[in-house]
């Protein structure tokens, strides 16, 4: 393989900019790579030394961190599985904190949101890091990497709020890596949001204890959460995780009315048989609401899984129509452009409310969250 | 000339054997140590055996200082590494070890910082002698992860071409990765595509997951992700990581720094239970001397009251698994294990 280095990487950083202007030229404009000068504080060059939160003291100098399922224990300068936040001669910091790798504006469809103020953008923001280790990672260039092995760039909770109201943005989007992981800054972030009456959305794998994650949602307006899979055994073997955690997050957003879209990245051979699709719609269904968006996106060969064909479309189609038939209400297609699962259609009288290209919403005719045929109410966050 | 590993170990075990059969012990015309205290254990299988050297010098570092006695520091390392590879002299060994052509890379591991970190005293002596054995100077490299941790170590930073190197690999990953067999990485530009040869240079610690921190766990500083192995006391991450081809094939040399070991709550450094070993350990089996070092360590709990590390759940499995991959020895009764 062609060693690109760098360059390839600086280029993959910025892909979710990027890949936005590329299928909406007019976007490009709108895109803010935030360029900064590199930092040089905390204890080591670059890195935060802000106390982290969700852990506690368990004797010898070691450390649980309670943010998440893995509950690491941590000994004195040793990392979580995260590798971002490390125990500090028996303090653990959030290495990562304030210190973004990417900040981006996005169309919110791009998160994937399709019932959030459409249209819209989103000031993007991803920290270094993540609590799982996805084969298939799309982003593996800044999420399965250490703080110190990216460039990352200062910038406070309230420069973040201050960037988004200057560009425009209604929302602030903890995206890219996996914001479970940075979810001091998230909170720091939404909270300075929500002073600003701004939305503050976290696009994340959910994994995380149900402790932080009540904090969390005492900042955030939205949750789109990626189930990677319906098995145990698909978490096991390709993400270094569990699944029971992610649904119980999810059980835990629909009880507290958090509004809620799930993405399945759909990978041939590996979570997408039909017997799998409709126990995942089934879950849905029942244990969050038959309203909640189901996003099924194309995969295409990243990171580690190279050796797997994209998905075809025909697949998806396929899970898409068998989520239907299960009796959930809104169920796109995702990573392909010009599928007719891109629009939001009416559960009511099946008019398409909201056609969509891609990332781009190209016609909205929601009218005060309704359907403008029927006037069946939409759920959403619409205004 | 290509260079076949397995060819050369064949021919390395040969020359062991010659060496063993001609003349036993410190001969060959070497200057005899004294007082030489060698007890190589009586086994069935002793000429086949991988030997594993160990050498303690009581005060060979002075512990309220900190500072090593170059002399007695010579003297430890040129008897672990003429015997462990039986020739006469380092210098003679590393001529045996390395070809004048190779890019050696000499991997530290230096996450504990000063005081439980491979002593550059001791990688200088390492160095010298390769530069004796005809490799040039700019051919050879101190590597770790980063250059913070190498220089809180003590190392001196160089990026010479003309001159010994020594820096972290931390930003220079090759941003490909690569799948080891239990997990997948970015390595080292240096490691990917400039090393031909390695020389491990470790220290001998416990680790909180898995069990001990000698040799072989020193490769995770070669990886880009080592946070992601540490699970189930890092095994079998620990054994496939070292016999990914990459690294099995070039390393040629372990060398244990246990002039301060440390028998708990590593892997960073703990005065409390660190303490001063006084050895060296070396070997070209590099699962023999994880072994040994697990001994080491295990002797040291008992004598301070822990319990072991298989008590404690946490039992260095990987280093088995090591050897069924073929990396080496892990039955500790079928190790040469000389003390001197």
């Amino acid at each position: 393989m062609t060693d690109t280095g760098h360059s390839r990487r600086a280029a993959l950083t910025a892909l979710a900019g990027g890949t936005a202007a590329f299928c909406c030229p007019q976007l490009a404009a709108a895109q803010d790579a935030i360029q900064g000068a590199p930092i040089d504080s905390g204890p080591r060059t670059g890195l935060s030394s802000q106390r982290a939160r969700w852990w506690k003291a368990v004797g010898q100098g070691k450390i649980e961190c309670q943010l998440c399922p893995h509950q690491c224990r941590v000994a004195n300068r040793e990392r979580g599985s995260c590798g971002v936040r490390e125990n500090v001669g028996g303090d653990y910091v959030a290495l990562s904190y304030a210190r973004p790798c990417a900040i981006h504006l996005d169309p919110i469809e791009k998160k994937p949101f399709y019932h959030v103020l459409p249209g819209k953008t989103a000031l993007s923001v991803g920290l270094p890091g993540c609590n799982l280790q996805c084969k298939f990672c799309q982003n593996w260039e800044i999420a399965q990497v250490r703080p110190e092995q990216v460039q990352t760039f200062a910038r406070s909770a309230d420069e973040i709020v201050k960037l988004a109201r200057r560009r425009g943005a209604p929302t602030i989007a903890a995206t890219y890596s996996e914001p479970v992981v940075w979810s001091e800054y998230v909170y720091d972030v939404g909270a300075a949001a929500k002073r600003a009456k701004l939305r503050m959305l976290m696009v994340t794998n959910g994994f995380i204890q149900s402790r932080p994650m009540l904090d969390l949602l005492g900042v955030l307006s939205a949750v789109k959460v990626d189930l990677k899979a319906y098995t145990d055994k698909f978490y096991q073997n390709q993400c270094g995780g569990k699944l029971q955690p992610v649904l119980d997050t999810l059980r835990l957003l629909a009880r507290k009315k958090v509004w809620t879209e799930i993405v399945v990245l759909v990978i041939p051979g590996l979570n997408d048989s039909e017997q799998e699709t409709r126990s995942l719609a089934r879950f849905v269904k029942k244990d969050l609401g038959a309203s909640v968006p189901v996003h099924f996106t194309r995969f295409h060969p990243s990171y580690r899984l190279q050796n797997v064909p994209s998905t075809p479309v025909r697949t998806l189609t396929r899970v898409r129509r068998i989520a239907l038939d299960e009796g959930l209400q809104f169920v796109y297609v995702g990573n392909v452009p010009g599928h007719p699962g891109n629009h939001t259609y009416c559960p009511g009288c099946g008019k398409v409310l909201i056609r969509r290209v891609g990332m781009v919403t190209v016609k909205n005719t929601l009218s005060g969250g309704k359907c403008s045929n029927c006037k069946r109410a939409i759920p959403g966050v619409w205004s | 000339m290509s260079f076949d590993p397995k060819r050369r170990q064949a021919l390395e075990a040969l020359a062991l054997l010659a060496g063993l059969v001609a003349a036993p012990g410190e001969a060959h015309g070497e200057p005899r140590p004294s007082p030489p205290r060698a007890r190589a254990r009586s086994r069935p299988s002793r000429r086949t055996a991988p030997i594993v050297v160990q050498v303690r010098r009581p005060g060979v570092r002075d512990s309220s200082t900190g500072r090593v006695d170059p002399t007695r520091l010579d003297e430890m390392l040129t008897l672990a590494v003429t015997r462990a590879t039986s020739r006469k002299t380092p210098v003679a060994a590393f001529r045996r070890l390395f070809r004048r052509s190779d890019v050696v890379g000499i991997k530290v591991g230096t996450l504990a910082g000063r005081g439980l970190s491979p002593h550059p005293e001791l990688v200088a002596k390492l160095t010298q002698w390769l530069e004796q054995a005809g490799v040039k100077a700019g051919n050879i490299v101190i590597w770790d992860r980063t250059d913070q941790e190498l220089r809180a170590a003590g190392y001196t930073l160089q990026k010479d071409r003309q001159k010994v190197r020594c820096f972290g690999t931390n930003q220079d990953y090759v941003w490909s990765p690569r799948e080891w067999g239990a997990g997948g990485s970015c390595f080292p530009r240096l490691l990917l595509g400039e090393l031909t040869a390695l020389i491990n240079v470790a220290v001998l610690k416990d680790h909180d997951l898995a069990g001990i921190s000698a040799g072989l766990k020193n490769w995770y500083g070669a990886i880009h992700n080592p946070n992601k192995y540490h699970g189930d006391g890092c095994n079998p991450y620990i054994a496939r990581l070292a016999a990914y081809p990459l690294i099995k094939s070039k390393l040629r040399l372990t060398v244990i720094d246990g002039l301060v070991a440390q028998c708990h709550a590593g892997p960073a450094r703990s005065p409390r239970w660190a303490w001063p070993y006084d050895g060296v350990l070396v070997s070209t089996d590099p699962v023999a001397i994880d072994a040994v070092a697990w001994q080491v360590i295990e002797a040291r709990r008992k004598q301070v009251g822990l319990k072991s590390l298989a008590a404690e759940g946490r039992e260095p499995k990987w280093i088995a698994a090591a050897a069924r991959l073929g990396l080496g020895e892990a039955r500790i009764d079928h190790i040469r294990r000389v003390e001197l």
